[in-house]
């Protein structure tokens, strides 16, 4: 009961997942995608032993069992329409001994017979032309996945080489109806004649062009591999040698290139520029337009471009330098509070406002004395309590609790201690 | 005799050593397939000491000096050689990394499409292709300090778009066409592979690990 029970559970998940069983199928190689929304799928499969897996990492997508794909060949056709001749070699035969029968019928006028044979010949037939059209359709079909669900160069060729030797089968196959003998086949029966002279050799054309216009797809199919296999080894050994030489760099040095092999040469950047035609009075107008803005002086203020998407940035900071220009005013502080740190001041002091208007430097006093501030706070403790500094201050009109400097007594420290 | 703004353009691109691609130059390549177009401008560029030329796979056009004999054109196809040897490094492993996230044998060919989002998603769920693209952006061409995948990627597939090597499809996306440049650098590296005798690889190990 427990037996059955689980049977019928997993003929249930197979009717449920059954778009996505036949599309791994039909166009992924009998392979299950794993995705996340696949998952809990792939786990009942797996439950009723339906896919299985390698426990490898590398190789998540699990494969569909061995009987399920039977079934599947089974209750798609593909085996039959894919490789039909074998199905159409009996039909024909079987039509051959109908063909005999109907004429003997015919002959003894056995006209019931004849009736029946009649809408069974019309039946093979059908059934002849139904397998060519749709083994070629689905030939072609077959061919557009382009294999791609076969990763590797090598087998995918195998692949390839494989259906033109199918095709190959199929159009002999195609080969062998020959219009003579369908006509001695028909005779004078019109019946016969019209199956056998106009139907069967119009479907035996579409399928010849759907055929030699697969194999012909096959083909650049092919000469498309080889040609990727050849740039796969190609890259594939350059990496090995970068791996095995660090370092490596290839070389011309060594030719002589009077004779420059036609992969090498390439020309290098030619510069196509020319000069404005002062000489035409027609472009006068233009010119002079031009002249007026190439004489502007200032370049207006480089604006940030906005684009949709945030452009690549390289942190190259080998290759390119930033020239940071210093400030005069930061200059001057600097050298006044060195002054004033290492150099002899002796008991003098140095009023802020006093050096900034001997400096020549055009400044505001607020500007000048924030340098000169900040530079006092950049020296080192010690240094720092070597600098004794005054601040002249107002207090604020409207808020006298804050107070204003707006001017800085510097001396040093010792000098206090000596009076 | 009017101006053709299509010939200019064309010749031009040629000039400046451009490769012109139809996915790159589309205008210029349409113009180069017309009858009579190739003739014009390869008559035009023979003037020049130079030729007109096709990749070895048939998509791509380039100029070509004619006559190689002065120093000149020699040291001219010495620096252009050297602009492509001192950087295929890093060129052969962004083509590895990318047919490690395709996750096939294919690699890298004209018309291709590269989606930039695609291979940040097989990148991030496998830490050795991770290390790859953070080893490729420690090469002085696809140089990056960034510390995220995302920006090491942008970064790589902005310097070969620089390069002409990738054109961005729309403008907001991240998404790339490979360009005829490609070829021509296949090209290049088959003649170098003969020069220098470097052997093909067959791949073995990595065959095995997938078939068994």
């Amino acid at each position: 009961m427990a037996r059955a029970h689980d049977a019928q559970a997993a003929l249930l998940a197979l009717a449920r997942h059954a778009d996505i069983i036949l599309d791994a199928h039909l166009n992924n190689g009998n392979r299950m995608r794993e995705t996340s929304e696949n998952r809990t799928i792939l786990e009942t499969l797996e439950h009723h032993r339906l896919v299985w897996r390698y426990r490898d990492d590398d190789d998540p997508d699990p494969n569909l069992n061995k009987e399920l794909i039977h079934l599947l060949v089974h209750i798609t056709g593909a085996q039959r329409r894919r490789w039909a001749s074998e199905q159409i070699q009996d039909l024909w035969a079987a039509l051959e001994e109908l063909f005999n029968d109907y004429r003997e019928a015919k002959r003894l006028g056995a006209f019931a017979d004849k009736d029946r044979l009649e809408s069974s010949i019309k039946e093979h037939l059908n059934i002849i032309i139904e397998d060519i059209r749709s083994a070629t359709e689905a030939y072609v079909g077959y061919l557009n996945s382009g294999f791609s669900y076969v990763t590797d160069l090598e087998l995918r060729m195998r692949e390839n080489t494989r259906a033109i030797d199918k095709a190959g089968k199929l159009n002999t196959l195609f080969d062998s109806f020959n219009i003579r003998e369908l006509a001695e086949q028909a005779g004078n029966d019109p019946f016969l004649r019209r199956l056998l002279l106009k139907h069967l050799p119009a479907s035996l054309e579409e399928g010849r062009k759907n055929l030699s216009y697969a194999l012909n797809q096959l083909r650049l199919m092919l000469v498309r591999m080889r040609e990727d296999q050849r740039l796969s080894k190609l890259v594939g050994g350059f990496e090995v040698h970068f791996a095995n030489q660090p370092g490596y760099i290839p070389s011309i040095a060594d030719l002589n290139l009077d004779h420059c092999p036609a992969r090498v040469n390439i020309t290098s950047v030619f510069h196509v520029d020319s000069q404005p035609d002062i000489y035409d009075s027609a472009d006068e107008d233009a010119l002079i337009e031009m002249a007026m803005t190439a004489r502007t002086v200032h370049d207006p203020e480089p604006t940030a471009k906005e684009t949709n998407r945030a452009e690549a940035i390289t942190n190259d900071r080998d290759t390119q330098t930033e020239i940071d220009e210093d400030d005069p005013l930061d200059l001057l502080a600097e050298r006044v509070v060195q002054h004033v740190v290492h150099g002899y001041v002796g008991d003098s002091e140095l009023h802020a406002l006093e050096v900034l208007a001997a400096s020549n430097l055009s400044s505001e006093g607020a500007v000048w004395l924030s340098a000169l501030e900040g530079e006092l706070n950049a020296l080192a403790p010690e240094h720092r309590d070597c600098v004794d500094v005054v601040y002249w201050t107002s207090p604020h009109t409207t808020y006298p609790d804050n107070l204003s400097i707006y001017n800085m007594t510097l001396r040093q420290s010792d000098v206090g201690s000596r009076i | 005799m009017s101006a053709n703004p299509l010939f200019e353009q064309t010749v031009t691109a040629l000039l400046a050593g451009e490769i012109i691609c139809e996915y790159r130059y589309d205008s210029l390549y349409n113009f180069m397939t017309m009858p009579g177009n190739q003739q014009q401008v390869a008559a035009f560029l023979s003037q020049m000491n130079r030729v007109l030329r096709r990749t070895g796979s048939n998509d791509a056009w380039l100029c070509a000096f004619e006559d190689t004999t002065s120093k000149a054109v020699k040291d001219s196809i010495r620096n252009r050689f050297d602009e492509v040897a001192n950087n295929l490094e890093p060129l052969v492993h962004f083509l590895r990394l990318i047919m490690a996230t395709e996750g096939n044998e294919r690699p890298v060919s004209p018309g291709d499409s590269i989606s930039e989002g695609h291979i940040l998603e097989r990148i991030s769920s496998a830490p050795s292709l991770e290390s790859k693209l953070r080893s490729l952006t420690e090469s002085q061409y696809f140089k990056s300090r960034k510390p995220d995948s995302a920006g090491q990627l942008r970064v790589v597939m902005g310097n070969l778009e620089k390069a002409g090597y990738l054109k961005r499809k729309g403008t907001t996306g991240s998404l790339y066409l490979a360009t005829g440049k490609w070829s021509w650098l296949y090209d290049l590296m088959t003649f170098i592979q003969t020069h220098e005798g470097i052997a093909d690889s067959g791949f073995e190990d990595d065959q095995q690990g997938r078939i068994f």
